[in-house]
């Protein structure tokens, strides 16, 4: 990998010099923005079979969007299974590269679809990162950024939902909490509320009782509150 | 993952699988984005470059012979790529200056926990080092960051084994001078 440092056996005459070499070691080097990876499986997909993407995207109807990029490594990949299915051969490490290949495609196209401009789109998305949120954190964060942001009501409460198997992460615990005080929809509210029952720990739930004894959630959900902690400790 | 060696890698994406690019790239790109930012200073081109690479690697991979290892040879690609487009884009603007750059790069990275007499130290070595000749930078930068032997460095640059340890000795030597006029005073931790 290149993120380890070289073991290039360096020796100088001069002190200063092996000094310098060893410092060389601390020099900030700069990160690549996520925008390279999109870049790249854009720009291998035009390099492959440009004729073939043109009327496979039209045909999935992906137009000019950000889907393209993801559709197009998915096919590339497709490719790549095509390729061995032919020779039929066991090639095991080659098939575990494919499966890398294809989970990191997969993901990348949930990503896409959780910022698509059409909310059926977006759903789609939240329903497939809702699948994959519990080992990939980015994704768990993605979902929580719809579920905080989104312009659809319906693409909001069910972000809210898919983020159920993650309430045991701080992160997005207090994400959910920190939304719960910050949503003024009842149906938003709702959806967070029930989360934070089914699956909030111990400290989550107390939080919600206070907000509802101080009055800061819609009245019927205070009482839906209430209700269910009622039912729960009997 | 690196049960498969990335030689072995090359080879598939050589016979016409492309999806195994991508596992190149997932090992590769950030070592190559950074070679290509010490080079471009700028991190806009330096993806831009980086991007190019894995393409270039894409369309010469049935090229490769396999008398080098992959990263010698995908590096010899990056450097050249880097020198196209530094010469395709000499019209529109050289690199930045050397404290333009550095003071772009995030500070930050230099470690919180270090004194300000070490962060201003290691700031006066990344000018240093940027204000060296191109060739010097490369060399410098592949060697302490990319290759583990003179032998695969050389392979990257273009020349044989003794040239890269000569070259080494040379920029290390003028990194030495130019980071004393810059500091004030030798490197002396």
């Amino acid at each position: 990998m290149s993120d380890k440092d070289s073991k290039l056996n360096f020796e100088a005459q001069n002190p200063a010099e092996q000094k310098l070499w060893a410092a060389l070691e601390d020099l900030p080097r700069g990160e690549p923005s996520n925008e390279l990876r999109r870049k790249f499986y854009s720009e291998l997909h035009e390099a492959s079979k440009p004729g073939l993407f043109q009327r496979l995207g039209d045909w999935l109807g992906l137009g000019q969007g950000v889907g393209w990029v993801t559709a197009a490594a998915c096919l590339v990949v497709g490719f790549g299974f095509a390729q061995i299915m032919q020779r039929g051969a066991a090639e095991d490490d080659r098939l575990q590269v494919l499966e890398n290949n294809l989970a990191l495609i997969q993901r990348e196209l949930v990503l896409d679809r959780l910022q698509d401009g059409s909310p059926g789109t977006r759903l789609k998305g939240v329903v497939d990162a809702g699948e994959i949120a519990a080992t990939d954190q980015q994704v768990a964060m993605a979902l929580l950024d719809r579920a905080a942001q989104d312009q659809s009501t319906a693409v909001r409460a069910a972000a809210i939902d898919a983020l159920g198997t993650q309430m045991n992460s701080d992160v997005i615990g207090e994400g959910v909490m920190a939304l719960l005080q910050a949503s003024d929809s009842p149906i938003v509210q709702l959806s967070l509320v029930d989360l934070v029952l089914r699956h909030g720990n111990a400290a989550q739930v107390r939080q919600l009782q206070q907000l509802a004894d101080e009055g800061r959630l819609h009245p019927d959900l205070v009482r839906h509150v209430q209700g269910s902690l009622r039912s729960q400790s009997i | 993952m690196q049960a498969v060696s990335d030689e072995q890698l090359l080879q598939w994406v050589a016979d016409g699988d492309a999806s195994c690019l991508g596992t190149l790239f997932e090992r590769h790109h950030r070592g190559v984005y950074q070679f290509c930012l010490q080079m471009l200073r700028n991190p806009g081109h330096a993806e831009d470059v980086a991007q190019e690479v894995f393409i270039k690697i894409l369309k010469a991979a049935p090229k490769f012979r396999g008398d080098g290892t992959f990263k010698g040879w995908m590096y010899n690609i990056a450097r050249n790529a880097t020198y196209d487009y530094i010469r395709q884009n000499k019209r529109h603007g050289e690199p930045a200056e050397p404290n333009e750059y550095t003071d772009a790069l995030n500070v930050d990275e230099i470690s919180a926990d270090q004194s300000a007499e070490s962060q201003q130290r290691m700031g006066n070595l990344t000018k240093a080092l940027a204000s060296l000749p191109a060739q010097l930078q490369e060399v410098i930068w592949l060697g302490r960051f990319e290759f583990d032997s003179f032998k695969e460095l050389g392979q990257a640059l273009d020349c044989k084994t003794g040239t890269a340890r000569v070259r080494m000795h040379r920029a290390m030597q003028q990194l030495n001078l130019a980071f004393a006029e810059i500091n004030g005073a030798p490197f002396d931790e």
